[in-house]
């Protein structure tokens, strides 16, 4: 019990050290948010679909069925507009052919144009397909069920045929439906980006300092062992990564409505990744003798496992052989679980390779690590 | 209370230790000189539990130092090293320090009060520690040595690199924690400091013990003598037959040209007999002293006066 108290006592001095630092605010919160704003602004989405979607209808049917079926696709979020000729601007556009109602009575497969312009929203103009596909649905479907009569007659009572057919629409499991903002790839991508950044070079920095000035030394006069001070070092280096990332998620989530899909499960991806950054940390830390080093090597390794690792761009749109290479990256693992729980609504099932790698990681760079520290050079 | 038996070291072929004895009894206050490389500074280190792979044993308070882990809650230790957080203020590297001992936290808070008041830092116990002088910064890295009431001490060369004042302060904690109880092994290389504040003196050198005991005792075991230095006009031939057959006394450097004599007596008493002998044989005698024998003409006796890294 006392040991685990010595532990904790040491590690909670190098947390209380660095928040004390007053470059830990801006490295850790002021700086992360320019990279935040930036990408989360390369990043952002289209925009919101406008409450009523609106769909331009070119009718040139000489016949009744056109009436009819612009009804079907009638609703509270769907506005039609007809008219009689293609106008110069529009947003989504349907043109039903001179010969539309003849073709139905006919029973003749026809192909109706459905026009949407480049920037208009994606979301309506979905909103809008969906309602012509269930306009579309209908309409066939009360045709069927009509049989072998006279459809030109049809409409001219049979009312019972009227609305037999409802079509849902529903998407398949696990699809997405909101577009995901840009911020909730910037914020966990920058987050994982600093943790890699800052621990090493705050974490590194200090267990070479310490170890310079006999402040590591010192500690094993007292009680504690080698042992146990690694482990508190170990453990002061994963608090600064989890405080940071707990730093930037909350400001994410006041400022940008981050939303991580999962926040247990991204902060245990978190908690993971960063226990190998802290391994990695007390290792760079216990074999560089120079501040300049350990901070040039700290920049480099973050920039490198960043940019490959899907920090900066989501993974999911570079080349695959890219993808391939991006596995080497720590950063890699983190961000791909994120991604998975955010993007792709996973679960605790979704990520436990990456969780398993992330583990297996930290538990190598930690030995690693164990066996390089020493206390004094 | 402290008992070390030939204690070993080695750096690849150098022998830093070289079966290291020695004991020390409670409230004994022992200044361990030696030069450069004596094996002073590997000493501390090992006693400390920082350094490892020796041979030889040490019991503390009847127990075995290196297998005890518990003992280091019995043991202080000052190192040369400013080895403390320049970012906290004395208060807050206190508290941190004690923190990693058995000392429960009402107390150690009370503890470090009095020991902020007793290395005078107490008007600036809130202050962040960077902005001390290098004296208040051998102070408190000596505060915090004592800050769990160990039953020995040990500090390594305690008072270097600081001004005459912050060095009598130190040296006054010294004392007043041996005169306490505690056992205290300090090495360093002011002669003065050792010879002022030591009840015992142990004089190593290539990792070995050559000499302890009190000052008179170092004396005698060395065989080192008073000296009697003697200036004037005399002729060197009958200078030496003036002190010829003197019981007691030997020539040890003799210098017409320049006038000066020395001879080492086993005993002061016999500077009397000395100087009726000059006058006797009508030698301009225009100046006398005797020179006792001090740390220094022992240390150098013992560890030569070749020069060291």
């Amino acid at each position: 019990m006392r040991t685990v108290k010595r532990v904790l006592h040491v590690a909670g001095n190098d947390l209380r050290l660095m928040v004390g630092d007053k470059a830990f605010f801006f490295w850790s919160l002021v700086f992360p948010m320019l990279f935040i704003v930036l990408f989360g602004l390369v990043f952002k989405s289209s925009g919101g679909a406008p409450a009523v979607a609106e769909l331009t209808v070119v009718n040139l049917d000489e016949g009744r069925w056109a009436a009819y079926f612009l009804d079907k696709i009638k609703s509270p979020t769907v506005e039609l507009k007809v008219v009689g000729a293609e106008p110069a601007e529009y947003n989504r556009l349907i043109v039903l052919p001179p010969d539309f109602s003849a073709r139905i009575e006919a029973r003749r497969a026809q192909a109706l144009a459905f026009k949407k312009r480049e920037n208009a929203s994606a979301k309506a103009a979905a909103r809008v397909e969906t309602r012509l596909y269930q306009a579309i649905a209908r309409v066939l479907g009360e045709i069927v069920l009509y049989g072998d009569g006279d459809l030109s007659k049809f409409l001219d009572g049979h009312a019972g045929f009227r609305d037999i057919v409802r079509v849902e629409s529903r998407f398949p499991e696990n699809t997405v439906t909101a577009v995901p903002s840009g911020f909730d790839h910037s914020i966990p991508g920058t987050t994982v980006q600093f943790i890699m950044m800052m621990v090493i070079i705050y974490g590194g920095v200090t267990v070479m300092e310490d170890r310079k000035k006999g402040v590591l030394a010192r500690m094993l006069f007292s009680p504690l062992s080698k042992g146990e001070l690694f482990q508190a070092k170990l453990l002061g280096r994963w608090g600064m990564g989890l405080v940071q990332a707990i730093i930037l998620f909350v400001v994410g989530r006041i400022l940008f409505k981050l939303d991580l899909g999962s926040a247990p499960l991204a902060l245990l991806v978190i908690a993971v990744f960063s226990l190998a950054m802290a391994a990695l940390s007390v290792f760079i830390g216990s074999l560089c003798r120079k501040e300049d080093l350990i901070i040039g090597l700290a920049v480099l390794l973050a920039n490198i496992f960043a940019g490959l690792g899907g920090c900066w761009w989501p993974s999911e749109i570079v080349p695959p052989g890219v993808r391939t290479a991006a596995m080497a990256s720590p950063a890699y693992w983190a961000m791909d679980a994120l991604h998975k729980l955010r993007f792709f609504q996973g679960g605790a099932g979704d990520i436990l390779l990456n969780l398993g790698i992330l583990s297996a990681l930290a538990a190598v760079l930690g030995a690693v690590a164990a066996r390089a520290f020493k206390v004094r050079d | 209370m402290l008992e070390i038996k030939n204690l070993t070291k080695s750096y690849g072929d150098v022998l830093a230790l070289d079966r290291f004895s020695l004991d020390l009894k409670k409230g004994e206050v022992l200044g361990l000189l030696g030069p450069n490389g004596a094996g002073k500074t590997t000493l501390i280190s090992i006693l400390s539990g920082t350094l490892g792979d020796f041979t030889g044993t040490a019991s503390f308070l009847g127990r075995d130092l290196f297998a005890d882990r518990s003992l280091k809650n019995r043991l202080g230790v000052v190192p040369q090293d400013m080895a403390f957080y320049d970012e906290l203020s004395a208060m807050d590297n206190l508290l941190f320090w004690g923190g990693l001992y058995d000392v429960p936290r009402a107390e150690l808070k009370k503890r470090a009060a009095e020991l902020l008041e007793l290395v005078e830092l107490s008007a600036r116990a809130r202050e962040p520690v960077k902005n001390f002088s290098g004296g208040m910064k051998r102070r408190l890295n000596t505060a915090i040595g004592l800050l769990h009431r160990p039953d020995l001490l040990l500090l390594d060369e305690p008072t270097v690199g600081i001004d005459v004042q912050a060095k009598v302060s130190i040296l006054d904690i010294i004392r007043s924690v041996g005169a306490a109880g505690t056992a205290v092994v300090f090495t360093t290389h002011q002669l003065a400091e050792v010879e002022t504040t030591c009840s015992r003196i142990a004089i190593m050198d290539r990792g070995r013990v050559l000499a302890q005991g009190t000052l008179e005792e170092l004396v005698r075991i060395v065989g080192e003598r008073d000296v009697v230095e003697i200036a004037g006009e005399f002729a060197a031939a009958a200078f030496s037959e003036a002190v010829r057959d003197l019981a007691g006394a030997r020539v040890e450097l003799l210098s017409a040209a320049d006038g000066l004599a020395s001879l080492a007596v086993a005993d002061t008493a016999e500077v009397p007999r000395i100087m009726d002998r000059l006058f006797r044989r009508q030698l301009a005698v225009t100046d006398m002293k005797i020179k006792t024998p001090n740390l220094e003409t022992v240390f150098l006796k013992l560890t030569g006066r070749s020069l060291r890294d």
